[in-house]
């Protein structure tokens, strides 16, 4: 009775059935993708484009990241039958986008100078590739939560949920993050 | 600083938030179509049964290697003394005496050429099962390395 008890002024005894109602629209997905239905990995495709294409937006070129979001969507339509739960979709496209960046590094060692034709072609493309390019230069676990707060305009909740981290980690982070962004930015400006 | 705008954009906005939004917001993600190859599937059925299939294999030969080698034991215990009548080698052993008329009781013989076969077949045994052991092993250890390695894959 007493836990019954604590189950109902409990806030998480509430916040469990949401969760069970959003998750199965990848465990679905996954499964209807794994008997042959296309177009279900072209939905997850819209679902999950957006988080890797910031995931590889912080670590990589720009001019690489539309390809290699390709490419990742690819590897993860041939490797599917390996996700044991389709809940965890999100974290696992966000790993593979990871290690693909990693890659990316391993193969192409050269550094390539960034020119204006690649920082953008207009005044406020080429500032955004100069912010992104401070972002780049924060911690790691930084720069991927700005840049998916930031650049593809997810809120802290769609990052924890899309990417499997706590809610209290993607606050840290962006918290932290951003002031170290707001110090970098004023000493930009300064100089 | 407003920390609830930078966590789910509510309450009151920040400007220099909104500002980076705003100029940031150009390199957001641009819907492209994927195109995935005609060719190119995904199923179940594309699980890689190798390792299971080694062990399976693993096993019937070590099956059959035992049931050979009973097989093979219990074909010579059956042979009789008797039945080696002109041994091409030497015959080791007391040499049978016709003088005698008691029975005597016939002690199996066993010539060099019997010896040699008998350690070549024992020896042949214990390459197969030898054999079968490694390949139980390296099919095992396989097994173990792509679980890890998945493992490692997979997010927490």
């Amino acid at each position: 009775m007493a836990t019954a008890n604590m189950l109902m002024i409990n806030p998480l005894a509430e916040a469990v059935p949401e969760q069970a109602t959003e998750m199965p629209v990848e465990i679905a997905l996954v499964k209807a993708v794994l008997e042959g239905d296309r177009e279900g990995f072209g939905r997850l495709y819209d679902l999950y484009a957006p988080l890797v294409h910031g995931v590889l937006l912080a670590r990589v070129p720009r001019m690489e990241v539309d390809d290699l979001v390709q490419d990742i969507f690819l590897h993860a339509f041939k490797k599917l039958h390996t996700l044991r739960d389709g809940s965890a979709f999100g974290p696992w496209i966000a790993m593979i986008a990871r290690n693909r960046a990693v890659d990316y590094y391993r193969r192409s060692r050269e550094t390539v100078e960034i020119t204006d034709e690649m920082r953008g072609t207009d005044k406020q493309e080429s500032k955004a590739a100069e912010i992104l390019e401070l972002i780049r230069g924060l911690p790691e676990a930084y720069r991927e939560t700005l840049v998916l707060r930031l650049v593809e305009g997810m809120t802290g909740p769609e990052i924890a949920e899309r990417t499997g981290l706590t809610a209290a980690s993607v606050r840290v982070n962006l918290h932290r993050g951003m002031k170290l962004l707001r110090e970098k930015l004023t000493l930009t400006e300064g100089v | 600083m407003n920390d609830d705008y930078l966590w789910n954009k509510s309450g009151e906005p920040d400007p220099q938030i909104q500002q980076l939004e705003e100029i940031l917001g150009t390199l957001r993600y641009q819907p492209k179509p994927l195109k995935l190859p005609e060719e190119l599937s995904t199923s179940r059925s594309r699980r890689n049964h190798f390792p299971w299939l080694a062990i399976a294999a693993t096993v019937v030969m070590a099956l059959l290697a035992g049931g050979l080698w009973l097989q093979t034991r219990n074909y010579d215990a059956s042979i009789p003394a008797v039945a080696i009548a002109q041994p091409a080698d030497p015959i080791i052993g007391p040499p049978l005496s016709a003088s005698t008329d008691a029975p005597k009781r016939i002690k199996p013989r066993v010539t060099n050429y019997d010896r040699r076969e008998a350690l070549a077949a024992k020896q042949q045994l214990m390459f197969a099962l030898r054999l079968a052991s490694e390949k139980l092993n390296s099919a095992y250890r396989r097994t173990q390395d792509k679980r890890s390695s998945h493992e490692n894959t997979l997010p927490n």
